[in-house]
């Protein structure tokens, strides 16, 4: 076989302009008109939408799928599908009186038979029993077409905010599953209907039928860009109109300033989630003394953080939840750094000499173990914390570790100093506080906090049984023995950050980080 | 030359089953629990004992011989499992991401050829002078420059700045120049050093002389004679940069939120989807054990010195 040279490049030159013609021709999809749509930037695709398995964007569920209750400001829980309810026999029965006139996306009526089937999904299921209305869960019954009672073996703590969560709270229409029950297609009762949903995109326009205040442009895009610097080109080159949010597609304090620099508008939400220092005095000797605690808590600049690394958005936290959580107990300022009084109390603890101190020859030595991936921006928190501690005679040794790594340090106590995110708003405070605080709650994904089975355990155990006016009382103690004990350090409220162009107007951040801000806007065109 | 495309073909396999065996025990070998991302990634709070159960559901606790053998069964039947992260079925993913890389990779060797050609011939037409000057400041700057670099460079100057080109995803045909144009910015510099130096040294052999003295200018025999006199060692290098592109698509998909193979791939990593970043290192492997073949061939093909030797 005999082929010249030329012969090969002509062909070849030929062969690949076919290929690259056909594959153009079968990959051309136009652009949408931007009028009347409101384009968002989501990180990762949408995924698998049924409101009870886990894997997909939690503020897609939110455009289509509609709790009984929804989370308000301040934990305030307003009426949703539910318009009243009543809890009776010691928080042991739910009475929930059902929104009339309220239809799925295909038609179907959403009545007191419809919020059994999908209450029965998920209530009583072990898969679930992370949710204590699931949990203590004992029967249902339907009272009438708009009236329905829950009995619960035990009375539910935070009942009303678990049932406004995103997932598997929500309502899904009886057909959008086939004969198995399995998960057809996301039909919900909400405001938005999906069109259309691939790995680049997903799309939904609004639902004519939708009971509440109907959003008053036609279309919605989530746009997904997995890349943070691409999130910010692509606002700035106006082929999207939003792009923020903790989880939705975050972005960092210096693309919220480049963006107001560019003239967008940025809205940054104080956040409810805490940015909280873990001690582990299990693995670290030294940190068995409250006064070494005390003294790394205020040898930390939490000012200098908020002010340097988050550019002011963020606020220094003196508690382990903010004022934006229900609970949160008295509020306290956040500790001003004080290198000459940190520095007495590591004498007064027996820690002596320079540059580094020790104690019986041993250097005061201990392991901050970060992970950007699970906090961003911690490696460059840790090195300014590693310098103040330097200071003040502690050697912080800095372990930078990725995402999967990090779970298995974290869950194996291997570290002296970490980092912990709280859950947030809905999940607050009782969430991060059992799970993250209290010995018997066996938590195998994060790791705990702080554990005390003999003092912390008692006190939570009575803040998570108290009803009515104690609650306040009672989950005090917990926030005054954790403040006491210099337990943990919390450091920073950390922000939401949001950016949009000028197409977008009467723009709010959303209440939880789940929620999808699509209310309020209106799109100058 | 039947002989030389068995005995290829017969490495190419070992080299594949090597490549399982090293793509395999990298993954597992990577520290972290994926069953403690799972349950976080399934749940905000996980029960007691939720851990254990992803652990067994997705056969973590199977000795890694039999994790393996498994595995390499499944995947020479073209079935790669469900993905941890998604749960989809991966060979499907893959399926619907290998055009996007295909046509990056494509795009990218087309547009490499064409501007290291460019370059290299601008180079050798005019040696020594400004415009092999600028070619070789050129290809110097596409070589050291970083590829996430190009790419913010370009989605700044074509999308944010002159709004000329879309800066993500697939929005017309127009959509494909940026990543095409950043991932082919390396290849090319690299190319066209080769171009102009084969040309070089073939414009200094004696049938050039010969060329010359029947009244050829310097142009026509750079065209009809040089030209093809390089295609062997311009392919075998073209081969080796098509194959280096892979890893680039690593970094362009994801700039120009192209859901390809490198984004999936990228995706595995940052989660410990085993299931597909295993996947992806035997097919990115693959490909490259396919182009080296398929560049050996086409050197065969263009190099009568060669084909002799295995004639």
């Amino acid at each position: 076989m005999s082929v010249k040279r030329r012969t090969f490049l002509q062909g070849t030159a030929g062969a690949i302009g076919l290929a690259m013609a056909q594959g153009a021709l079968s990959k051309i999809v136009y652009a949408q008109g931007a009028a009347g749509t409101l384009r968002v930037a989501i990180a990762k695709p949408a995924g698998n939408l049924d409101p009870q398995s886990h894997y997909a964007i939690w503020a897609i569920q939110d455009l289509m799928f509609e709790p009984l209750v929804k989370y308000g400001k301040g934990g305030q829980i307003e009426p949703c599908l539910a318009t009243d309810w009543k809890i009776e026999d010691g928080g042991k029965t739910l009475h929930l009186t059902l929104r009339e006139g309220v239809k799925f996306q295909d038609g179907t009526k959403f009545d007191a038979a419809a919020c059994k089937w999908n209450l029965e999904r998920w209530m009583g299921i072990d898969q679930f029993s992370w949710m204590n209305c699931s949990k203590h869960f004992q029967s249902l019954e339907v009272v009438d077409d708009y009236h329905i009672t829950v009995h619960f073996k035990e009375p539910v703590l935070a009942l009303m905010q678990e049932l406004s969560y995103t997932r598997p709270t929500r309502f899904l229409s009886p057909k959008s599953v086939d004969a198995d029950g399995k998960f057809k297609e996301p039909v919900g009762t909400g405001p938005w209907v999906q069109i259309s949903a691939d790995d680049t995109q997903s799309v939904f326009e609004h639902y004519d039928g939708y009971w509440g205040d109907k959003p008053t442009y036609e279309r919605l895009e989530a746009k997904v860009i997995p890349d943070a610097r691409s999130r910010v080109a692509a606002l700035r080159a106006g082929e999207i109109d939003l792009v923020g949010g903790f989880w939705i597609a975050p972005l960092t304090p210096e693309e919220g300033k480049q963006l107001e620099a560019a003239g967008f508008n940025v809205v940054v939400d104080p956040g409810n989630v805490t940015l909280v220092m873990a001690f582990n005095p299990d693995r670290a000797e030294p940190l068995k003394d409250p006064q070494v605690r005390k003294a790394v808590s205020i040898g930390i600049d939490r000012a200098a953080i908020s002010k340097v690394l988050y550019h002011g958005y963020a606020k220094p936290a003196g508690n382990m939840f903010s004022a934006a959580l229900p609970y949160a107990g008295k509020q306290f300022d956040a500790p001003v750094r004080d290198a000459a009084a940190a520095s007495a109390l590591l004498e007064k603890a027996g820690w002596t000499g320079s540059p580094i101190r020790s104690k019986d020859g041993k250097p005061l030595t201990l392991e901050l173990v970060v992970s950007p991936d699970a906090v961003p921006g911690s490696r460059v928190i840790a090195e300014v914390i590693q310098s103040e501690m330097k200071e003040i005679g502690i050697d912080l040794v800095i372990r930078s570790v990725d995402h999967a790594s990090k779970h298995t340090d974290m869950l194996e106590q291997k570290y002296d100093l970490g980092f912990f995110l709280t859950y947030g708003a809905p999940y607050d405070p009782f969430g991060s506080l059992v799970a993250l605080c209290l010995s018997t709650f066996k938590n195998d994904v994060e790791g705990k906090l702080v554990t005390d089975p003999v003092n912390l355990d008692p006190l939570i155990n009575a803040a998570t049984a108290a009803t009515g006016d104690q609650i306040q009382p009672t989950i005090q103690k917990v926030y005054d023995w954790l403040r006491d004990n210099d337990a943990i350090a919390p450091l920073v409220y950390v922000p939401s950050i949001w950016a949009h162009s000028k197409r977008v107007q009467g723009f709010t951040s959303p209440v939880t980080e789940y929620d999808m801000p699509y209310e309020n806007i209106v799109l100058a065109e | 030359m039947f002989h030389f495309i068995s005995k290829r073909l017969k490495h190419s396999l070992v080299l594949l089953f090597l490549a399982s065996l090293v793509c395999f025990t990298l993954v597992v070998s990577a520290p972290g629990n994926v069953a403690v991302l799972i349950a976080e990634l399934r749940g905000a709070v996980a029960t007691p004992g939720y851990v254990e159960q992803v652990a067994e559901e997705i056969g973590l606790n199977k000795p890694l011989l039999m994790r393996y053998v498994d595995w390499l069964g499944d995947a020479v039947r073209g079935n790669f499992g469900i993905s941890y992260r998604t749960g989809q079925d991966v060979s499907a993913d893959l399926a619907a991401r290998m055009s996007v890389t295909g046509i990056l990779i494509a795009g990218g060797a087309v547009i490499a050829t064409l501007l290291s050609l460019a370059l290299g011939f601008l180079g050798a037409l005019w040696p020594y002078r400004v415009p092999d000057r600028v070619s070789r400041g050129l290809a110097l700057l596409g070589a050291s420059t970083p590829t996430f670099f190009v790419g913010a460079l370009m989605i700044y100057g074509f999308s944010v700045h002159f709004q000329l080109l879309p800066s993500f995803g697939f929005n017309g045909p127009q959509s494909w120049i940026l990543p095409w144009l950043t991932v082919s910015v390396l290849p090319a510099a690299v190319l066209s050093r080769v171009v102009r130096v084969g040309l070089e040294e073939t414009m200094a052999s004696p049938f050039v002389l010969t060329a010359k003295s029947k009244g050829l200018g310097r142009t026509a025999i750079l065209f009809r004679d040089a030209l093809p006199n390089i295609t062997p060692i311009f392919i075998n290098a073209l081969g080796t940069q098509v194959g280096l592109m892979t890893a680039t698509a690593i970094i362009v998909e994801p700039l120009f939120a192209w859901q390809g193979l490198g984004d999936y791939f990228l995706a595995g990593v940052r989660f410990r989807d085993f299931m597909v970043v295993q996947a992806c290192l035997l097919i990115f492997l693959t490909f490259f054990i396919l182009v080296n073949l398929i560049v050996d061939l086409a050197v065969l093909l263009t190099d009568p010195r060669i084909r002799r030797q295995w004639s």
